[in-house]
């Protein structure tokens, strides 16, 4: 067994970190969140309820969280986005079970709660708009940022009937939407950060004046 | 002027109890410390500051963490995103795992510089190479705890390397994890000395380093004894009170340090992946090895030392003798006050040849520890072997290089500046 670990993990080393975080073949493009478009976000999370959701939980997160991040009315969300009878304080779990899943698709879907972080959005961004055509692959297409993957190209009847400006904004919603969802408290965070900065400054000002007071007192000595 | 008696009358009646009065005087305003001391002697108090930090954020996170292989990583997102706050304690104990180690290395650098290590002030350094010693375990079984990719493999490293010990090895590393793999069996444990042995162990360790510190008093940037002059109550020529001098030069330090790490929390939590990797934000799957396996950015100078050592010599193997030269690396810091023979403790007053090899260790430090992030190479493994040498050359050449050099004189009082 440590032999198996140790061959394991001295052979991973020898491969470069290839896939993650650069984007397969191509270059990724160039993605800028900002988790603070709100009607960016709640496009964003109809094209993921409504496209990915069937397969891509999001289980760490909980509905209510994101209709109260996202400012929509409780009883619009649970009428329009959640589609199983889940109550709205529940986790965004979806019903698709592994077994089913290896056995319908040949994988089970990852969970995509915290995609964004893993992965990086320029990834997601690139991804989801360099599906092309590959006879070759049983679902008849093959991707430039994640060769041979298995996932059919969901977004497909948009990406025929949008104009490429249009469908290029559908994606960057939907990856602005899980790059909010990987990090939900980000938008607080900042906010805050800038107060607790402000209130260090002035902290930071008042303790040097002290010290040089002090330090004045005792040249003097 | 009532309440300054009731406020008087009350220290009194406590001070007859308990010796508040005299501990203030010892510990603060009548510890002397030496006037010409420079920043980088911020660095403890800062440190006893992340203690605290660490210690109080610790807790709250452990007050809602679930310490199993099938919840731990579910728990931390349930602390990210439910608990009040939790994100804030969450980021705030992350970015303390790097703050401490960051300052601690600054610390011990000082140290290195002035002879700080030097007689009569062994134990200190001693008491302080335990507590490093003991803040290396507590980082290793913290980031074990979020049980995300890179915590699992991480672990199963680390541990496997006890495996390579001859004869005992592999028993040894089935019985540190309670079980053939890494399991919840050995996040439990991990997590008992990461939350109770670990910290309690700090703690006294941390307390016996001030007490020996109090005794002895600090070193300072010139290495001159301040007791050497005193004044007709005995109180050093060369020093000031440590209240309030040494204290609000202390506290403005602390504002600094503050928004240089509220920065990190605030608007950069995940440090460039230093601080929280990306990989770890994948629950641990034992059956899925990441690309690319790194330690935290403070252990790589060690980890590019083991990776370095790949011969194996007199029937030891490779790995074991990786283990032992990274084990080494940390644990010869130890002998540093019995290694350096120079007549004079600080760097300002030796010779060309220490000023070289403590310049040499530094850069060996930087390099091992870029080379320990990075996947290896050829090139790359043949600079970590060149770099471990002059790693150690600083410390195993010491007793010659410092009998060797010409060294300058040290004055009697501690310079005007």
């Amino acid at each position: 067994m440590k032999l198996l670990f140790l061959v394991l993990f001295f052979s991973s080393l020898s491969f470069s970190a290839e896939g993650d975080f650069n984007c397969g073949t191509i270059e990724c493009d160039s993605f800028s969140a900002d988790t603070t478009d709100l009607a960016s976000l709640q496009s964003g999370l109809t094209t993921y309820m409504n496209n990915c959701y069937g397969c891509h939980s999001l289980k760490y997160s909980r509905y209510n969280r994101v209709a109260k991040d996202l400012k929509i009315p409780l009883e619009i969300y649970q009428e329009n986005l959640i589609f199983d009878g889940s109550k709205p304080g529940e986790l965004m779990n979806i019903s698709l079970n592994e077994k089913d899943a290896i056995e319908w698709i040949g994988a089970k879907p990852p969970d995509l709660t915290l995609e964004a972080r893993i992965r990086k959005p320029e990834w997601i961004y690139t991804y989801l708009r360099t599906y092309y055509p590959d006879s070759s692959r049983p679902y008849g297409v093959n991707n430039k940022v994640y060769q041979n993957v298995s996932m059919p190209n969901v977004l497909e009847d948009l990406q025929l009937n949008l104009s490429s400006a249009e469908f290029d904004k559908v994606i960057y919603d939907l990856t602005n939407f899980l790059v909010y969802v990987a990090d939900p408290s980000a938008n607080e965070r900042k906010r805050m950060g800038v107060y607790v900065l402000l209130f260090l400054l002035l902290f930071t000002s008042f303790a040097f004046l002290t010290y040089r007071e002090f330090k004045k007192e005792l040249k003097q000595k | 002027m009532s309440e300054n008696t009731i406020g008087k009358k009350s220290l009194d009646w406590v001070d007859k109890r308990f010796p508040v009065i005299d501990l203030f005087e010892r510990h603060l305003s009548k510890y002397y410390s030496p006037s010409n001391i420079n920043i980088w002697y911020l660095f403890g108090f800062l440190l006893l500051i992340v203690l605290v930090m660490q210690i109080l954020t610790g807790l709250w996170l452990m007050m809602n963490y679930t310490n199993t292989a099938e919840e731990a990583f579910s728990s931390v997102e349930y602390i990210m995103r439910d608990v009040e706050y939790g994100w804030l304690l969450r980021y705030m104990h992350a970015a303390g795992a790097s703050a401490f180690f960051a300052l601690i290395y600054l610390h011990m650098f000082r140290g290195m510089m002035y002879g700080s290590y030097r007689k009569p002030r062994e134990l200190i350094w001693v008491g302080g190479w335990v507590t490093y010693v003991l803040l290396c375990a507590e980082g290793f079984t913290g980031y074990v705890l979020p049980w995300g990719q890179m915590s699992f493999w991480a672990a199963q490293v680390i541990i496997s390397l006890l495996g390579s010990i001859p004869i005992i090895g592999e028993d040894l590393a089935t019985w540190v994890r309670g079980d053939y793999l890494i399991s919840g069996i050995t996040l439990s444990r991990l997590f008992a000395f990461h939350v109770v042995l670990l910290p309690i162990m700090i703690i006294a360790v941390v307390f016996f380093h001030i007490l020996a510190l109090h005794e002895i008093g600090s070193n300072n940037p010139d290495g001159i004894d301040i007791k050497k002059h005193v004044d007709k109550d005995g109180v050093p020529l060369d020093s000031k009170p440590f209240y309030p001098y040494d204290i609000t030069h202390d506290i403005y330090a602390l504002g600094v340090f503050l928004l240089i790490f509220c920065s990190v929390v605030f608007f950069f939590p995940e440090g460039g992946g230093y601080v929280l990797e990306y990989v770890n934000f994948e629950p641990a799957n034992p059956l899925s090895t990441p690309a690319h396996i790194v330690p935290s950015w403070y252990f790589t100078p060690f980890y590019a030392m083991l990776r370095a050592v790949d011969f194996s010599l007199f029937g030891l193997t490779a790995k074991f003798l990786g283990f032992v030269t990274m084990a080494a690396g940390i644990a010869i810091f130890a002998a540093l006050p019995w290694l350096d023979r120079s007549p004079v403790k600080s760097i300002r007053y030796k010779g060309v040849l220490s000023k070289a090899f403590l310049a040499g260790f530094v850069v060996s430090f930087f390099v091992l520890g870029y080379l320990g992030a990075v996947p290896p190479s050829d090139l790359k493994n043949l600079l970590a072997k060149v770099f471990t040498v002059v790693y150690f050359s600083y410390f195993l050449l010491m007793p010659i290089y410092t009998r060797l050099e010409k060294c300058k004189p040290v004055p009697e009082r501690a310079p005007e500046h």
